[in-house]
C-alpha cells in the first residue's frame, strides 16, 4: 500500500530523515517507534506532505505521491491524525468532525460515518455542541481520531495517541484503534509507549537518528534483546518496571 | 451654546453610519490578519480602487448603484487576489505552507500601497471626483426632533448590515466558511483535513478586498472619490481593528462604530478641524485600559 524509498527530509537546512525505507501492506496496524527527536513525526509529515522531500520517493497504491500537496494526498486516502492538542478549540466537536469530511461529496455516507464515530466514542456525541477547547485531553484525542475517520481514509496515521493520557484512557483509545483497523483501514501509529504499541500492532519499525534501525513482526520485537538494548534503553525499562511493581 | 439633545443624537446616528463603514474595512484587515498572519498595509488602496471602480461603473457605464456596488466588489476582489498571488505569496511561502512573513511582508505592503496610489493617479488623475448616485428610491429617514438622515447614509447602514450578516453566515454555516476558519486557526491541520489551503487564502484575500471595495462605494456618495482617500481610511480602520481587538471580527465592527461615533462627537463638541485625531485618541485611551483591545484575546503566539 505505502512504499517509502530512501526518503531524506527535514526543515530548512536541517536534515532529520537520512534515508528511510518502509513498506506497509494492506490492512493491519504498523507501529513506528522511537524516542524524542529521532524523526518519527518528521516521517509522518513527509508522508502526509506537510514537508517536502529532499530526496527519495513515496508511493501509495502504486501512485508516486512524492510531489503531491497534502490536500491531494488526503483525497487519495492518506490521512494524518495530528497530536491531540491540535483540534480547533473554537469550533464545536461536531464542526471538527464535519471538517474531517471536508473532501467528501457523499452526504449520506458522511452522515452514517458521523454516527459511526459517535458509536465509537459516545462521549463525543454527548459533547457534540461543545467547543472542543473545553474537552479533556482524552476526549480531544478521541476527537482528532474521529475527525481522521471522517475523511474515509485508506490509511490512517496517528501521531502519539497515548501522549500525556491516563492509562485507562489509553486502553480505551487503543481498543478503538483496533476496531478501526478491523473495519479495513490500514493504520500507522507512531508511539513512545513501546510496550503498548507492540501489543497493538502486528509489525513494527524502530527509527533512530533518522534511519530505520530495526523492523519486524511485533511479537518478535517485544522479545528481541537488541530492541530493548538499542531503543528501550535498559534504564528506562527498569524504571517502568519499578513503577509497575509499586 | 447649550446642549441640544437632538443634535447630539444626530451626531451619534451619523457617527454610527460612518463607523460601520470603518468597521467593514477593519473587518477585511482582521480577516487577512487572522487568516494569513499578515498586516495588510495596502488595504486602504483596495478601498480607494473599489470606490473608483464603483464610480466608473455607476457614472460612466451607467449601471444602477447596487449593481455598481456588486461589480466594484467583484473587480476589486480579483485585483486583490492577483496582488496576493503574484506578490505577497512569494514572500510568505516557505516549505509549501503559509508562515509568518515578518518584516519583508510589511515593507511589501507599504510598497504595494504606494504603487497602487500611483497607478490610480495614472488612470484617474489627482482630482476629486463627485460620485453621483441616484438614490431617490431610498427613503430619507425622519427621526423625531427634526433629525433627517440622507439616503446615502440609510443605504450605507442597510448594506453594511447585509454584508456583516452575509459574512457571518458564510463563516459560520457554509463549508468554505468552515475551511476559512480552519485555515485561520492552523494551516497545517487544515491541509491535513484535505483543504486546499492556497485556494482558501486567495478566497480570504478576495473577500477582504471586496469588503473594502463595498466601503469605498458606500462612502463615495457621501464624500468625493479621490486617489489619496485610502491612507486615512486605512489608519481609521486600523484604529477600529485595534480598538476592537486585532483579529476579532465582531471587534472590528464594534471598534469601527466606536471610532465613528467618537470622531463625530469630537468634531462637534471639541474642534471640527481636528476631526481625524479623535480616532487615535480613542485608540490610545482603549489601549491604556485594555492593551489587547476590547474583544482581543491574548496575543497570537506562533510556534
Amino acid at each position: 500500500m505505502l512504499q517509502v524509498n530512501d526518503v531524506h527530509a527535514g526543515y530548512g537546512n536541517l536534515k532529520i530523515l537520512r534515508g528511510v525505507d518502509m513498506s506497509i501492506s494492506d490492512g493491519g496496524i504498523v507501529t513506528l517507534l522511537g524516542g524524542n527527536g529521532t524523526g518519527k513525526s518528521t516521517l509522518l509529515k513527509a508522508i502526509s506532505g506537510l514537508i517536502p522531500l529532499m530526496k527519495g520517493q513515496i508511493t501509495f497504491d502504486g501512485v508516486d505521491i512524492s510531489n503531491l500537496k497534502p490536500h491531494e494526498r488526503v483525497r487519495l486516502g492518506i490521512v494524518q491524525v495530528t497530536q491531540a492538542k491540535e483540534a480547533y478549540p473554537a469550533m464545536s466537536v461536531e464542526e471538527n468532525l464535519v471538517l474531517g469530511a471536508y473532501t467528501r461529496k457523499d452526504r449520506e455516507a458522511t452522515k452514517a460515518d458521523l454516527e459511526r464515530v459517535y458509536d465509537f466514542f459516545p462521549v463525543l456525541r454527548e459533547r457534540r455542541k461543545q467547543m472542543s477547547g473545553t474537552l479533556s485531553g482524552g476526549e480531544v484525542q478521541m476527537l482528532v481520531i474521529g475527525r481522521g475517520m471522517m475523511a474515509k481514509p485508506k490509511m490512517l496515521m496517528l501521531d502519539e495517541p497515548s501522549a500525556a493520557l491516563a492509562p485507562k484512557v489509553v486502553l480505551e483509545i487503543f481498543a478503538n484503534i483496533n476496531r478501526i483497523a478491523k473495519s479495513g483501514v490500514t493504520i500507522l501509529v507512531v508511539e513512545q509507549n513501546v510496550r503498548m504499541a507492540l501489543i497493538l500492532a502486528q509489525y513494527g519499525y524502530i527509527i533512530r537518528d533518522g534511519i530505520i534501525l530495526i523492523e519486524g513482526i511485533a511479537d518478535k520485537l517485544i522479545k528481541d534483546p537488541s530492541v530493548k538494548e538499542s531503543f528501550l534503553g535498559g534504564s528506562v525499562a527498569d524504571v517502568s518496571r519499578g513503577l509497575n511493581n509499586k | 451654546m447649550g446642549f441640544d439633545l437632538n443634535s447630539f443624537l444626530a451626531f451619534i446616528i451619523f457617527g454610527v453610519t460612518i463607523g460601520v463603514v470603518y468597521g467593514i474595512v477593519a473587518l477585511g484587515i482582521s480577516l487577512i490578519y487572522s487568516g494569513l498572519d499578515i498586516v495588510h498595509f495596502a488595504h486602504g488602496e483596495m478601498y480607494m480602487f473599489g470606490a473608483f471602480f464603483g464610480l466608473v461603473l455607476a457614472d460612466n457605464v451607467g449601471l444602477p448603484y447596487p449593481v455598481a456596488l456588486v461589480g466594484a466588489m467583484i473587480i476589486t476582489a480579483i485585483v486583490g487576489m492577483s496582488v496576493e498571488r503574484v506578490f505577497y505569496r512569494r514572500l510568505t511561502r516557505a516549505g509549501g505552507g503559509y508562515t509568518v512573513a515578518g518584516m519583508g511582508m510589511i515593507i511589501c505592503g507599504f510598497g504595494m500601497s504606494v504603487a497602487m496610489v500611483n497607478v490610480a493617479y495614472f488612470i484617474w488623475g489627482a482630482e476629486a471626483e463627485p460620485f453621483r448616485a441616484n438614490l431617490d428610491y431610498i427613503p430619507r429617514l425622519q427621526f423625531p426632533g427634526d433629525i433627517e438622515v440622507p439616503e446615502s447614509y440609510v443605504l450605507t447602514a442597510i448594506i453594511s448590515v447585509i454584508l456583516m450578516i452575509g459574512l457571518h453566515y458564510f463563516l459560520r454555516y457554509t463549508k468554505p466558511g468552515l475551511a476559512v476558519r480552519a485555515v485561520a486557526h492552523n494551516k497545517d491541520i487544515a491541509y491535513l483535513m484535505g483543504i486546499n489551503v492556497p485556494l482558501m487564502i486567495s478566497l480570504i484575500f478576495g473577500v477582504a478586498c471586496a469588503l473594502a471595495a463595498a466601503a469605498g462605494v458606500l462612502i463615495g456618495p457621501m464624500q468625493s472619490v479621490q486617489v489619496e482617500m485610502g491612507y486615512l481610511m486605512l489608519m481609521k480602520a486600523f484604529a477600529a481593528a485595534v480598538v476592537g481587538g486585532f483579529g476579532s471580527l465582531p471587534g472590528a465592527i464594534i471598534g469601527g462604530i466606536m471610532v465613528g461615533v467618537f470622531e463625530n462627537l469630537g468634531a462637534a463638541y471639541i474642534s471640527a478641524s481636528h476631526k481625524d485625531i479623535y480616532a487615535f485618541l480613542l485608540l490610545i485611551l482603549v489601549l491604556m485600559v485594555k492593551p489587547s483591545g476590547l474583544f482581543g484575546v491574548e496575543a497570537k503566539v506562533k510556534a
